[in-house]
């Protein structure tokens, strides 16, 4: 209709879309079935919050699981009670570390002697801060005003 | 070529209009990439020091230490708090105070669940440092 250009001849301007979608399609896919596996062999239900900071995941990042039973994960991978401290001291005891923040992700239902337990233990192993992976509960939004700025300067 | 069926050479084509999908698949792609690294929330505590020294000579009169009680009840420096008064208490401390730090003590028999919450009505109310009472 709008377009008259060129020769009437069996060519066509319109771009081959197929292709694209096939790949949008695997991606989306991979998406699908990665995001799962991320959190396979570890569950936990955190705690749900209201004034919590933002602490998006970054690539040095050490994580505590701790799920309904007791367990503990570091970094998803199972480890057994007496493991934990030598790991934990293996890699908060190297001098020059620039953080000292260790993720905590512990069930909700848990009790709290299970949770300082392992605070203790991550103390005593040269932890300074402990951070308390928390769900911000569904439609509410932080009263501190500092914690609404998104990372990342937008 | 091999295809020959149908008869018109009319202007008429039955291709799929595929826009709209390729629109909903590149949004559904933007959205998982965005959601994947950005969920993570927490509440930072300080760890105690595991090396306490022995003489505490001057051990601040006027700390506040947060007490986390089993059966959802609370406590401030002792002194029980209803939980729906907890926030509004903690405010009227914080307010006025300059240093915002609190010492959250949870009780062993207690749950996860509550002493985050306290935590969490803490920093509501201003609290800027949470320090771990030690065991």
């Amino acid at each position: 209709m709008g377009m008259s250009a060129g020769g009437g001849g069996g060519v066509k301007a319109d771009p081959n879309v197929t292709p694209m979608i096939d790949v949008m399609l695997v991606l989306l896919i991979i998406f699908m079935i990665t995001i799962p596996q991320i959190n396979a062999g570890f569950t936990a239900v955190p705690p749900e919050g209201q004034n919590l900071k933002p602490h998006p995941e970054e690539d040095g990042d050490q994580v505590l699981g701790i799920d309904s039973e007791g367990r503990y994960y570091l970094n998803k991978q199972p480890v057994r009670n007496e493991d934990l401290e030598p790991l934990v001291k293996e890699i908060y005891g190297v001098e020059g570390r620039d953080d000292y923040i260790m993720y905590v992700k512990a069930h909700k239902d848990l009790q709290y002697l299970k949770v300082i337990d392992a605070m203790d233990k991550l103390s005593r192993n040269g932890v300074r801060v402990a951070a308390l992976i928390t769900e911000q509960a569904a439609g509410t939004e932080s009263l501190v005003e500092s914690d609404r700025i998104r990372p990342g300067g937008n | 070529m091999g295809m020959s069926a149908g008869g018109g050479g009319s202007g008429l084509t039955n291709e799929i209009n595929v826009t709209p999908m390729i629109d909903v698949l590149l949004v559904l792609l933007v959205i998982f990439m965005i959601i994947v690294p950005m969920s993570r929330k927490a509440i930072d505590t300080q760890l105690p020091d595991p090396n306490p020294q022995p003489a505490q000579p001057n051990v601040n009169p006027d700390q506040i230490v947060l007490e986390a009680l089993p059966d959802d009840k609370y406590a401030i420096n002792k002194e029980p708090v209803e939980k729906d008064k907890l926030f509004e208490r903690l405010k009227s401390i914080y307010d006025p105070r300059p240093e915002k730090i609190i010492f959250v003590k949870g009780d062993t028999m207690t749950t996860y669940a509550n002493v985050v919450w306290a935590m969490d009505q803490a920093r509501g109310a201003g609290v800027k440092v949470i320090g771990l009472a030690p065991k």
